[in-house]
């Protein structure tokens, strides 16, 4: 009660409501425009918030990443280019949806899914940070090898047809990875002497290329400029969908959490993840990856419910679960806080603070979601050749922010045409993400893990997390080879009698 | 990257004005440029970002300036880098140094490095420490070696091309022990593993840190400084210890080459006047940094040495280019 009546005097005698909002909204427009990050747009507002009081500049700061993170989804769905690497997984469907002219329900479903994920977050910060902080400090270097691993497990079922061009595309991703600096001994890899390249092709560099730009040249081929007005309405889900959406939800939400506590992800596994577990349990499989509401509803969950869970190592250990968790860090060190142990005790007020303001922000969400949403659906029902010509200048613009590098530019132009010629050849994009994201994370942990046992395999058995990410990245594996056994024999009978 | 300039000096001039109202003594000094960038290859709330705009609140005190801090990402430091060292000498532009911009110099190939630069002055020396988590069964350097020397040591560095993988790596060959090194993504990445055991020990630097000391979950085993910290009087140098590794986290700025004699004078005397200023000195106490001011020529040797000694430490673990 006491608590309660806090955050009340909180909500009334400080500018914690403004704060919020206002970040919310920034969060969302830089979420929104690619190549703009979750981190990057806290870090644009971050020297703003030096003159602000502590707990106002921490909601401000926790707001940006709340938005930034459902921000992503709304080109994802609406131009196909994931605003953030964590909207990835949307895109399949989101966009799906939008080209059957459903991008109201999908805005709608990605809106209602992401204020779901960011609760549910809440409700873990709030309530279960102890318990959860001693979860992230279990894992281990070999830990982190077998989930990565456990996450390449699932390409087979990102393929869409050809495992064999699913492998493909997932190796070639994991070989655009290792270029740049050894993430273990240091020395340049793959650079070609090139200084642009030190610090590697960002992940987002290859999902807007392959997603947007490949689309954009395949637009160019097509004659048709008739696009079909769409109605500019969000639709919110009704009783009977969020009743359908519990199950994808639920699945993203666990696993947004589990990955926020983890350092090193930053919610584009969890939403890959989700999408993936909530297409194999789901009861109609057969629509993913041609405009399922799940396959829209599970990863924004995921990477709505990354925002809030990464601040439990951050406020626990002061160890920051995501990029974005690593810039809220910066603010808390420059205004003097310490995150850790004590800063419950020393700071309660601003703890209390940013769960009140995150919580403001959350349902503000709604609102603000409302209200923009038509804006930019009318903007993308614009004839094709201007809307062209705006992608690209919002693409093009987005990814120069990152280093401010030309090369960057060309980088992402020869991807899309790679990208182009995947298409053309049936050659899948989301193990190639997939590849780019997780390739990293398998190679540096399975480096260090064999540094640490002077390179005895049987460490990883020593680690209980990593035999259980092990097993059932097996389990995943057999199941769909069995299934592309079973279809490619299904298959084979059909063509018999005929 | 314009809008991102724009913001930055927004929030420089803000800071400014707040700090204009605490206590001004002497007149600040004439300078030559009436606005110097500060470039820093590091994101805002990174290592050399906190310690630039740290600084320059108190800066104006010493020097008629306005102060900007830039952050050039990208290329690992090498756009950072090579904007420094191809802009005019004239006292406008500045980069802030760690060993960091030796290490990217000597290991890969950027357009400019190091050489490039003239090292204007050094401010600080950064407190590297030894760790361990406190509930393990390290309680000292002995400790330590002893396990490695016995089977096998497991040491955390923060980043491959890095001080602290140096030290680490010099202290390995000091004491002749058989210990892996590894290095993580970040200081928080080797934390975990130092506290969940995967480490026998880490090696970083007190700001990293603090959140964990004060909480009492890790201990301080020795510090690679040539000295013992103000603040841990009771945790011994590695040297003390009986091996002679000393390392120094040198923090300061370099600009491009050529500078006028005046700007470095006006620098040093700057410097020196700013780490006794009782307001910066409270900030620069909590972080446990070791006020050590050298001038340009001071600062040039300190650099030189440690990029000769570095370079031949890496040539014989086969890393430089």
């Amino acid at each position: 009660m006491d608590t309660l009546l806090k955050c009340l005097t909180l909500l009334v005698a400080t500018p914690l409501v403004p704060a919020a909002i206002i970040g919310l909204v920034w969060g969302i427009i830089g979420g929104a425009l690619p190549g703009i990050s979750a981190s990057v747009t806290m870090s644009l507002v971050l020297p703003f918030t030096y003159a602000m009081d502590p707990m106002v500049a921490i909601v401000l700061l926790a707001s940006v990443y709340i938005g930034a993170e459902y921000g992503g989804s709304i080109p994802a769905i609406l131009i196909r280019t994931p605003g953030t690497n964590s909207a990835a997984a949307t895109v399949v469907d989101g966009y799906e949806m939008k080209r059957q002219g459903r991008a109201g329900e999908a805005l709608g479903i990605s809106l209602w899914s992401g204020v779901i994920g960011s609760l549910f977050g809440l409700v873990m910060l709030i309530g279960l940070t102890e318990p959860l902080s001693r979860i992230a400090l279990a894992f281990k270097p070999m830990s982190y090898c077998a989930l990565g691993l456990l996450g390449l497990s699932i390409i087979a079922s990102l393929s869409g047809g050809s495992l064999l061009k699913g492998l493909a595309a997932a190796l070639v991703g994991m070989m655009v990875s290792t270029i740049g600096i050894d993430p273990i001994s240091g020395v340049d890899r793959f650079t070609f002497g090139q200084p642009d390249l030190l610090n590697g092709v960002k992940p987002i560099m290859v999902m807007v290329s392959l997603f947007a730009v490949s689309e954009l040249l395949r637009q160019s081929g097509s004659k048709s400029v008739a696009l079909g007005q769409q109605s500019v309405r969000i639709t919110l889900p009704n009783l009977a969908m969020m009743r359908r959406l519990i199950k994808p939800q639920f699945i993203g939400c666990i696993t947004g959490t589990v990955e926020g506590l983890m350092p090193g992800g930053g919610g584009s596994i969890a939403a890959f993840f989700s999408y993936n577990e909530a297409k194999r349990w789901s009861k109609h499989p057969e629509e993913f990856g041609k405009g399922s509401v799940e396959g829209v509803a599970a990863p924004e969950a995921a990477n709505n419910t990354v925002a809030s869970a990464s601040l439990i190592p951050l406020l626990s250990f002061g160890i920051p679960g995501s990029n974005s968790a690593a810039v809220l860090l910066g603010g808390l060190l420059i205004h003097g806080l310490l995150p850790g142990p004590r800063l419950f005790e020393q700071n309660a007020d601003v703890v209390l603070g940013l769960y009140t303001g995150s919580l403001v922000a959350t349902i503000a969400q709604i609102a603000v979601g409302i209200v923009i949403m038509p804006v930019c659906m009318w903007l993308v029902n614009r004839p094709r050749p201007y809307l062209a010509a705006f992608i690209y200048l919002l693409v093009l613009s987005g990814i120069y922010t990152i280093n401010g590098s030309l090369f960057d530019l060309g980088i992402v132009l020869f991807g899309g045409l790679v990208g182009f010629l995947m298409k053309a050849f049936g050659y899948p994009f989301l193990p190639a993400v997939l590849g780019v994201v997780l390739g990293p994370i398998v190679e540096s942990n399975y480096r260090r893990s064999m540094l640490l046992s002077g390179g005895d395999l049987s460490i990883f058995l020593d680690d209980p997390i990593a035999v259980g990410f092990l097993i059932t990245a097996v389990l995943f594996l057999s199941w769909s080879l069995w299934r592309e056994w079973r279809d490619a024999v299904a298959r084979r009978t059909e063509v018999k009698p005929a | 990257m314009g809008k991102l300039k724009a913001a930055m000096r927004l929030a420089v001039a803000a800071a400014a004005v707040a700090c204009g109202i605490g206590i001004a003594k002497a007149a600040p000094e004439a300078y030559p440029q009436k606005v110097v960038t500060l470039v820093t290859h590091s994101s805002p709330g990174g290592g050399s970002d906190v310690f630039l705009r740290e600084m320059i609140k108190y800066l104006n005190r010493y020097i008629d300036a306005t102060f900007v801090v830039e952050n050039v990402q990208g290329g690992s430091g090498a756009r950072a880098m090579s904007k420094v060292a191809t802009a005019k000498p004239d006292g406008a532009t500045f980069y802030a140094i760690t060993p960091t911009y030796v290490f990217t110099s000597l290991m890969s190939k950027v357009p400019s490095t190091y050489k490039d630069m003239q090292p204007v002055v050094t401010v600080f020396s950064d407190a590297e420490v030894l760790f361990t988590r406190t509930d393990g069964p390290f309680k000292s350097l002995k400790d330590v070696i002893a396990h490695a020397k016995e089977k096998r040591g497991r040491w955390g560095v923060a980043n491959p091309a890095s001080l602290e993988r140096q030290a680490a790596e010099r202290l390995k060959k000091a004491a002749g022990v058989n210990a892996a090194i590894v290095s993580h993504e970040g200081g928080g990445d080797m934390m975990i593993n130092v506290l969940n055991g995967t480490l026998d020990v880490g090696v970083g630097e007190i700001q990293e840190l603090r959140s964990q000391l004060e909480a009492g979950k890790v201990r301080l085993v020795a510090t690679f400084n040539s000295k013992r910290l103000d603040g841990y009087p009771n945790v011994p140098t590695v040297k003390e210890e009986g091996f002679d590794v000393v390392v120094q986290k040198f923090r300061g700025l370099a600009g491009p080459k050529g500078q006028p004699p005046e700007v470095l004078a006006i620098w040093e005397r700057a410097m020196r006047g700013l780490i006794a200023d009782p307001d910066y000195k409270k900030v620069y106490a909590a972080e446990s940094l070791v006020p050590e001011v050298q001038g340009s020529a001071g600062a040039t040797k300190l650099v030189d040495d440690f990029a000769a000694e570095s370079e031949a430490f890496l040539k014989e673990a086969g890393a430089a280019k």
